[in-house]
């Protein structure tokens, strides 16, 4: 059987692709699903990108809840790190390491 | 003066420069891939930049080599410097053209062999230990085979050649799992070197295949370095 687990940093690209493609800003909720992790997983992976700030965690007021809410923003390392990803696969793949 | 085979000499000091032009290449590549080795960790990225440092290594000595038999000051400076071992009057000369062509021969059919390994799936073999064995084996081949290619060249591209087509299919595989340009252009790049290489086989016979060889190499690495410079340089 073929094993198609992700490895630490597939998670972490697929993490910041998520909030790339949210316009650069998710909630955490969001996140979770579209990264398709567990909260426990998610939350251990957040907290290691915030550490080496490829994200950063905003507060928002709410006016509707009237209590706030938290988004996880993408910096501009973290953008950085995305392309350098991208370029790294794409090597990969067409030298089919 | 002792020589593999004999090229046109309008090209002397040419190849040298078209091996120039591909050590540069090679350079990069292997640059590059340690590069992703640091960033992930991962032994196939270290192999593969190994293998484009054992290429890089193979045409050092090689452009030496060259060097030394084209160029008389070049020549005179070799036997300066190599004097206390190649014995009085150079008689040991001999041998230590050998052991440059040796040293050219072995590292570029060791880089073959490497990058077929690491193109091939599936993954993680390298840890296998009859794997392991096997690459033993072919060590062993490719330097018996470097050693029997000084005596007859055409040994060692005719090596090189096979090495190189199995490597074809398996960026052909490639090619056909993730079909998009790079897969295809890293595939034709391949296939250009093979085609080199082929034609190096038969220098024997026509010596100016030797000039064609040389620059159907150094289109095949041109074109891995345009694949690489538009997967980097974005």
């Amino acid at each position: 059987m073929s094993s198609n687990r992700r490895s630490r940093l597939e998670l972490i690209s697929d993490i910041l692709l998520a909030i790339q493609n949210k316009g650069g800003k998710i909630k955490p909720t969001h996140l979770m699903y579209k990264s398709n992790l567990s909260h426990k997983l998610l939350n251990s992976y957040l907290e290691e990108l915030l550490q080496k700030e490829l994200v950063r965690v905003e507060e928002e007021y709410v006016k509707k809840r009237k209590a706030t809410s938290k988004t996880v923003v993408i910096t501009e390392k973290g953008l950085n790190f995305l392309s350098e990803f991208r370029r790294m696969r794409e090597f990969t793949d067409a030298f089919g390491l | 003066m002792f020589r593999l085979f004999n090229t046109p000499v309008w090209f002397h000091g040419w190849d040298i420069l078209v091996e120039a032009v591909i050590l540069l290449v090679v350079l990069l590549i292997a640059a590059y891939s340690w590069r992703i080795y640091k960033f992930n960790h991962e032994n196939r990225f270290a192999y593969f930049s190994l293998a484009f440092i054992f290429l890089a290594l193979g045409l050092l000595f090689e452009m030496l080599t060259s060097g030394i038999v084209y160029f008389t000051p070049v020549r005179d400076v070799a036997a300066d410097v190599l004097r206390p071992v190649a014995g009085p009057r150079l008689v040991f000369s001999g041998l230590l053209y050998r052991g440059g062509f040796f040293l050219q021969m072995a590292p570029i059919l060791g880089a073959w062999l490497l990058i077929f390994f690491i193109s091939q799936k599936p993954r993680e073999r390298l840890r296998k230990f009859y794997e392991l064995s096997q690459i033993a084996l072919f060590v062993y081949l490719i330097l018996l085979i470097s050693i029997v290619s000084n005596f007859k060249y055409f040994v060692f591209y005719l090596t090189s050649a096979v090495l190189l087509g199995l490597i074809v299919l398996n960026y052909y595989k490639n090619y056909l799992e993730n079909n998009n340009q790079h897969t295809y252009r890293i595939m034709l790049a391949f296939l250009l070197i093979l085609a080199s290489n082929i034609l190096l086989v038969f220098v024997f016979l026509v010596p100016s295949l030797y000039v064609l060889g040389e620059i159907v190499a150094l289109a095949g690495f041109l074109l891995l370095l345009y694949t690489y410079n538009s997967i980097t340089a974005r």
